[in-house]
């Protein structure tokens, strides 16, 4: 295979070979023809300042392999401690689709879900798949879009309103040190409703870089909640969502051990009157990484998109926001604000905070803040002194400041997951 | 009860306790009072626990107990209340969660076991009650957009739900009008019992018409001046604080 390229590195060349032994169609050569046109993001590439990925992944771990029976027992077992209760669980395995550690969703009227190994080529979810991912221009999208072999595809008819939420469980199989890819569509028809969870922990070793598409139809509405814990030393998430008129998404994520993360979100309003809520609360310790960097595009007038993200960060940990409101001439009566919050329990940790504002309609309501800040010392005095011990009195303080983040979801049911995962993690006592 | 004796306090190297004892028994009350800058808060900070002020001498003690070596928390468990004069505002954390983890923090310091959820909430609706705490006022964060009067009858329910040995009410008065005055007052006077001490602290006489004290003494460039009964609050009502200025000087 000859591609011109810039394919220095020996993770790079490593990702060369594999694709060539691979023996991906047309489709996936293309895709791995954009992503060699740029290689891994250095730092000099403006939206990789903050996250050295080059730096990180030295080398390409190998392709998972297809997962195997001592993959699907190490993965039942942590899909049985992971999974929330009375969710529709569908697993993925080190990026495939498993069918035996999912649940059956044929009593769902209105949901329709296929691995996307299974799609003909010109099925229109093919189609839209290629379509939302063609919206973000970023080499781990090409990345993924050229290794990916499966994911989930899940289409929730017009009108139909799904009441369990669904679960999408990401997992890694026994052998850690592997390259995961997946790629996964959920497409909401006109008027509908749905709930989505993911819940992520493809941790131990190797490098995942997974994407999901998200199609909201005119009057759509979709609460996404994602936990990220445990994460793969290198984890690039990809999420690409797009919203037809009146379309409403509400999403957040709980991120947390995360040893080096890069979640990156595009989002298009395509249709007068969208609303986009995006949130998230990251909790770091030790040498953790995570970076949340997002693009907002408000293509049509009178949407109205707000973004709040906080992160705790201790020990050395290192939290990255970038967010970009875009506002092309059209899209008038914008409202789009945007804020990030950072709580520093060590002098060590650091925050770094890019908001960008992209505006050029004229009559458009914008804004964008950022503050980093200690516990303050009075309130946990005013704590202790009604004889709360001073750990609690940081983790109440620290839950009540992360928490918030989970408050625009409409599903109580999922944020009552996040709540008690959160209360979890600050259990442990690493934030005290 | 509280047993303070030679104290000696430092904040940024200056002094502001200088010298200071003072004895409040069991079912007394006592008055602090004197001018701005006399180190009354400190004090009550100081017997609080609050970190960056520096002890070089003396002890603090509740019933034997030392409670310079306790943090602020162990102090709390031990009985020790401070209500704030400026009470904290805490964004986020909803006003049941804090009292429920206050009084079960100091539960299971106690070695009580935690009290159940129906006991407890029976216990705040009551004292909320008395002291007309709306059920609004529960429900929102602690002391969020509360205004003066309903942040100080907010410590005084937590005062009453946490029950403390020794209570020192930090300028209870500032920021209230008369009748938020007078149903702290009632809710303070409740508590009052042959067990528990209470050290009020204050510049005016006022406070003292509706919480009357045992014995009143007046703080002078950190110590302790002069002591007397409660006459000695309505003398200093008339003459003011300039004649103990100029002594302490």
């Amino acid at each position: 295979m000859t591609i011109a390229t810039k394919i220095q590195t020996e993770a790079e060349d490593g990702f060369a070979r594999s694709f060539a032994q691979a023996g991906f169609g047309a489709t996936q050569r293309a895709a791995f023809e954009r992503f060699a046109r740029t290689g891994l993001p250095t730092r000099r590439l403006e939206s990789w300042h903050y996250s050295d990925l080059r730096g990180k992944l030295r080398t390409a771990p190998p392709l998972a392999a297809t997962p195997g029976p001592d993959d699907l027992l190490f993965a039942r077992a942590e899909r049985d401690l992971r999974a929330a209760p009375e969710t529709l669980k569908l697993v993925l395995l080190d990026g495939v689709f498993c069918a035996e550690l999912s649940d059956q969703s044929g009593a769902l009227s209105g949901l329709r879900i296929r691995a996307l190994a299974s799609l003909p080529p010109a099925d229109p979810a093919a189609i839209l798949l290629a379509e939302l991912a063609g919206l973000a221009d970023d080499p781990l999208l090409d990345l993924n879009a050229a290794f990916s072999r499966d994911g989930l595809v899940i289409e929730i008819a017009e009108g139909a309103q799904i009441v369990q939420p669904l679960e999408i469980i990401a997992l890694c199989g026994v052998t850690g040190a592997q390259s995961r890819f997946s790629r996964n569509l959920v497409r909401l028809g006109a008027g509908a409703k749905a709930s989505l969870l993911e819940t992520r922990a493809e941790g131990v070793g190797g490098f995942g870089d997974s994407a999901l598409l998200l199609a909201l139809g005119p009057g759509a509405e979709l609460d996404y909640a994602c936990r990220s814990e445990g994460g793969a030393p290198v984890d690039v998430q990809n999420i690409v969502a797009r919203l037809d008129e009146q379309a409403q998404l509400r999403a957040t994520a709980l991120i947390a051990d995360a040893p080096f993360l890069r979640r990156q979100w595009s989002v298009l309003c395509r249709g007068e009157n969208a609303e986009v809520q995006l949130s998230g609360a990251t909790l770091l310790s030790q040498q953790n990484h995570a970076d949340t960097t997002l693009t907002m595009t408000h293509d049509a007038p009178s949407c109205v998109s707000r973004e709040t993200f906080k992160y705790v960060l201790a020990d050395q940990a290192n939290g990255v926001f970038q967010g970009r409101i875009v506002v092309p001439p059209h899209a008038q009566k914008t409202d789009g604000k945007m804020m990030c919050r950072g709580l520093l329990l060590s002098d060590n940790a650091a925050m770094s905070v890019k908001p960008e504002l992209e505006i050029f309609a004229d009559d458009v309501a914008c804004g964008h803040g950022a503050a980093c800040a200690k516990l303050d010392a009075a309130q946990i005095f005013y704590m202790e002194s009604r004889g709360i011990p001073k750990p609690e009195a940081q983790d109440i303080l620290i839950e009540a400041f992360a928490s918030e983040s989970f408050d625009i979801l409409h599903d109580e049911f999922l944020r009552e997951i996040l709540q008690a995962d959160l209360a979890r993690i600050l259990a442990t006592g690493v934030f005290a | 009860m509280l047993d303070i004796e030679n104290l000696r306090v430092k904040i940024a190297g200056k002094t502001i306790i200088d010298g200071l004892n003072l004895k409040v028994d069991a079912g007394q009350v006592a008055a602090i009072m004197g001018p701005n800058g006399s180190g009354k808060s400190t004090l009550s900070y100081v017997i609080a626990g609050r970190a960056d002020y520096e002890v070089t001498e003396g002890s603090i003690k509740l019933d034997g107990v030392d409670l310079l070596d306790k943090t602020p928390a162990e102090r709390a468990a031990l009985g020790i209340f401070l209500s704030f004069q400026y009470p904290l505002e805490i964004p986020g954390v909803a006003t049941m969660t804090f009292l429920k983890a206050a009084l079960n923090a100091q539960r299971r310091a106690r070695d009580e076991g935690e009290m159940l959820t129906p006991d407890f909430m029976k216990k705040v609706r009551a004292a909320a009650a008395r002291l007309n705490i709306s059920q609004d006022m529960l429900k929102r964060a602690v002391n969020l957009g509360f205004s003066g009067g309903e942040k100080k009858r907010m410590e005084i329910l937590q005062m009453a739900l946490l029950e403390p040995r020794f209570a020192i009410l930090d300028e209870m008065d500032s920021g209230l009008d008369i009748d938020a005055l007078r149903v702290c007052a009632d809710g303070v006077n409740a508590l009052r019992s042959p067990e528990r001490g209470l050290l009020v602290i204050t510049h005016y006489q006022r406070l003292l018409d509706y919480i009357a004290p045992d014995v009143v003494h007046v703080m002078s460039a950190g110590k302790i001046v002069r002591s007397g009964g409660p006459e000695l609050a309505l003398e200093l009502e008339k003459s003011g604080y300039a004649d103990y200025a100029s002594e302490a000087a």
